[in-house]
C-alpha cells in the first residue's frame, strides 16, 4: 500500500543526506517500527511520507497515488488519509480537547466553515466517539493545558483517528512520557490499529518497544536502511549496526531497559 | 558585567589599538557629553529662561481658578464623542490590519514582494502620527469627528498590522505541521492552527491600542478632527482659562477611567487563561 522508491533528502546547508536512497514497501495492516539513533533520519523519512518534508528525489506511492507528484489539492487529499502523532503532542494548549479533536475533521469540511469553526453534527459525533475510544470520555470541554502528558497524547490519537486514516505515522509518540505511560500509549495505538486494520509506521528510540509492538522493524543508520525484517530476526550484530557504538546504543539499544 | 561592557559593547562602538584601550571609558564619556551640549544648545534649553517664565506661569494658573463649570454638560458630551471616536477608529484599524497582517508574515506569505509591500504600507501608516493623519483627513473630508476616526484607524492599522504580523511569525511551526498533517488546506491551517495560537496576543494589543487611541483622540481636536480637543483649543483661543481647566480635568479623569477599564478587561480576557 505504501511504496517508497529511491527516496533521498538533504536539508539545506548540510553536507550529508538525512535520508539516503531509501526504498521500502509496506503492506496494508503492517506495524512498522523505524529504529535508529538520534539524527539517523528516521523522523525525516516519516515526514516525507505525508510530505511535511519535501524530499529532493524519489517517489512515494500511497494506494498507487504518487503523493510527491500530486498537485496541492490532491496531496492534501492523500495527506488527509494519513494520521500523525508527534512526540510533543502538538495540540493547541489553550483550546478545549474537543476543539483539538475536531481538527481531525477538517478534511471533510470546506475552508469557510473552518474559519468560523463550524462543524457538522456528524463531526461532533465522530469526535466524541474517538474520545471515548481513547479513554477520555467526559473530558471534551476540558482545556488541553490542564491535562497530563498521557492524556494529551490520547487527544492527539483521537485527532488522528477522526481523520478515518488508512495509515498512522508516529513521530516518537512516547518519547516525552514516563515508562508506564509509554506502554499504555503504545498498547492503545497498537490495539486500535489492529482492530481497524490501519497501517502504522512509528519512529522509536527504544529497542524493547520496537520488539514488542512491531510486526516489522526497519533499522536506519545515517539515512540508509541497515536492517529490515521481523523483530525475532534482529541479532546483536544488527543492533550495533543500527545504533553504531554510540551513546544511544548504550541507552536504548540494550535489552532490559 | 564589566566584562560585557568593556569587551562587548565598547569594543563594538570604538575599536581602539592596545595603547588607547585604558582611555576607552573616558573617551566615551566625552562623546556623550558633547552630544548633550549640542542638543541643549540647539533647543535653547536654559534654567534662566525657565526662571524668567515662572511669573507668567503663576499668572496663567491663577487665572484658571476656580474652574468654570457652566458648560460642563457640553464638555462631557464631547468627552463621550472622543471615546466613540476611539472605539470606532480602533475597531476599523484592527479589522483592516488583521487580514493584511497574514500577508505580511514571512511564514505564511512566500512571496517576498507582497510581504515587503504590506510591511512598508504598515510602516507608513504607523510612522505618521495621528495628528498628521488628522490634518490630512480634515482637508479631505472636512472638520468633525469623522476625520478623527479615519486618522486613528490609519495609524492603528499600521501599528497593529506590524504587531499582528510579528506575532504570526512566532507561531509554533510544529503545531502548524500537525494541522497540515490532517489534510487541511492552507486557509484551514491558518484558521485552526495559527489564529488560536496568537489570539490572546491579538486581543491584548487591540485593547492596548483602544486605550492609547483615547489619549490620541483627545488631542486630535486640536487640528479640527472632533472630540474634546476641539473644545480645548477653542477655549484657549478665547482666553477662557477657567474653562480650559474644566476641560483638562475631564480629559485626565476620562483617561484614567479608560485605563482602569481597559486593564480590567484585558485581565479578564487574557490574564485569566494560563499561558502554556
Amino acid at each position: 500500500m505504501i511504496a517508497i522508491k529511491h527516496l533521498t533528502h538533504r536539508y539545506d546547508g548540510r553536507d550529508e543526506d538525512a535520508v539516503n536512497d531509501v526504498s521500502l514497501s509496506i503492506a496494508k495492516g503492517e506495524r512498522v517500527v523505524i529504529l535508529g539513533a538520534s539524527g539517523s533520519g528516521k523522523s525525516t523519512l516519516l515526514k516525507c511520507i505525508n510530505r511535511l518534508v519535501e524530499p529532493q528525489s524519489g517517489s512515494i506511492e500511497i494506494n498507487s497515488e504518487d503523493i510527491l507528484k500530486a498537485k496541492k489539492q490532491m496531496s492534501e487529499r492523500i495527506r488527509g488519509k494519513i494520521g500523525m502523532i508527534f512526540q510533543n503532542f502538538n495540540l493547541l494548549e489553550r483550546e478545549t480537547v474537543l476543539a483539538n479533536v475536531l481538527n481531525g475533521r477538517l478534511r471533510f469540511n470546506s475552508a469557510l466553515r473552518a474559519v468560523f469553526g463550524m462543524f457538522s453534527k456528524q463531526d461532533y459525533h465522530e469526535a466524541e466517539e474517538q474520545l471515548k475510544r481513547v479513554g477520555l470520555e467526559g473530558l471534551s470541554h476540558e482545556r488541553v493545558s490542564n491535562l497530563s502528558g498521557g492524556q494529551k497524547q490520547r487527544v492527539a490519537i483521537a485527532r488522528a483517528l477522526c481523520q478515518k486514516p488508512d495509515v498512522i505515522l508516529g513521530d516518537e509518540p512516547v518519547s516525552s512520557l514516563d515508562p508506564k505511560l509509554m506502554k499504555e500509549i503504545m498498547d492503545l495505538i497498537t490495539s486500535i490499529c489492529i482492530e481497524e486494520n490501519i497501517t502504522v509506521i512509528t519512529c522509536l528510540h527504544f529497542l524493547d518497544f520496537a520488539k514488542k509492538y512491531a510486526s516489522r522493524i526497519v533499522g536506519i543508520n545515517k539515512g540508509s536502511i541497515v536492517f529490515d525484517g521481523k523483530p525475532g530476526d534482529l541479532t546483536e550484530k544488527d543492533i550495533v549496526e543500527i545504533y553504531g557504538k554510540t551513546r544511544d546504543w548504550y541507552i536504548y539499544g540494550r535489552t532490559g531497559y | 558585567m564589566v566584562h560585557l561592557w568593556e569587551d562587548g559593547i565598547l569594543k563594538g562602538i570604538i575599536p581602539l589599538s592596545e595603547g588607547w584601550k585604558k582611555y576607552r571609558s573616558f573617551l566615551i564619556g566625552i562623546v556623550i557629553a558633547i552630544i548633550y551640549l549640542w542638543a541643549i544648545r540647539g533647543t535653547e534649553t536654559s534654567i534662566s529662561n525657565f526662571a524668567k517664565g515662572i511669573p507668567n506661569m503663576v499668572d496663567f494658573v491663577k487665572r484658571m481658578f476656580p474652574p468654570d463649570l457652566s458648560n460642563i454638560g457640553k464638555f462631557l458630551l464631547k468627552a463621550i464623542e472622543t471615546l466613540q471616536m476611539a472605539i470606532v477608529g480602533s475597531t476599523i484599524g484592527a479589522l483592516i490590519a488583521f487580514p493584511l497582517s497574514f500577508l505580511a508574515a514571512r511564514n505564511i506569505m512566500p512571496r517576498k514582494m507582497v510581504y515587503q509591500a504590506i510591511r512598508t504600507l504598515f510602516d507608513i501608516f504607523r510612522g505618521i502620527n495621528e495628528i498628521v493623519w488628522g490634518l490630512i483627513y480634515v482637508s479631505m473630508v472636512g472638520l468633525g469627528p469623522f476625520p478623527g476616526v479615519l486618522a486613528l484607524a490609519t495609524h492603528v492599522c499600521g501599528a497593529l498590522g506590524r504587531y499582528f504580523s510579528e506575532s504570526i511569525e512566532t507561531a509554533d511551526p510544529e503545531l502548524v505541521n500537525a494541522i497540515t498533517a490532517t489534510g487541511a488546506n492552507k486557509i484551514q491551517v491558518i484558521a485552526r492552527g495559527i489564529v488560536p495560537q496568537i489570539k490572546p496576543l491579538f486581543i491584548n494589543y487591540s485593547l492596548y491600542y483602544l486605550e492609547n487611541n483615547f489619549r490620541a483622540a483627545t488631542v486630535l481636536g486640536l487640528v479640527g478632527a472632533g472630540g474634546i480637543g476641539m473644545e480645548l483649543i477653542t477655549s484657549m483661543r478665547l482666553f477662557k482659562s477657567r474653562e480650559v481647566l474644566t476641560i483638562l480635568i475631564i480629559m485626565v479623569g476620562t483617561v484614567m477611567l479608560i485605563d482602569r477599564l481597559s486593564a480590567a478587561i484585558r485581565k479578564r480576557v487574557v490574564g485569566i487563561k494560563k499561558i502554556a
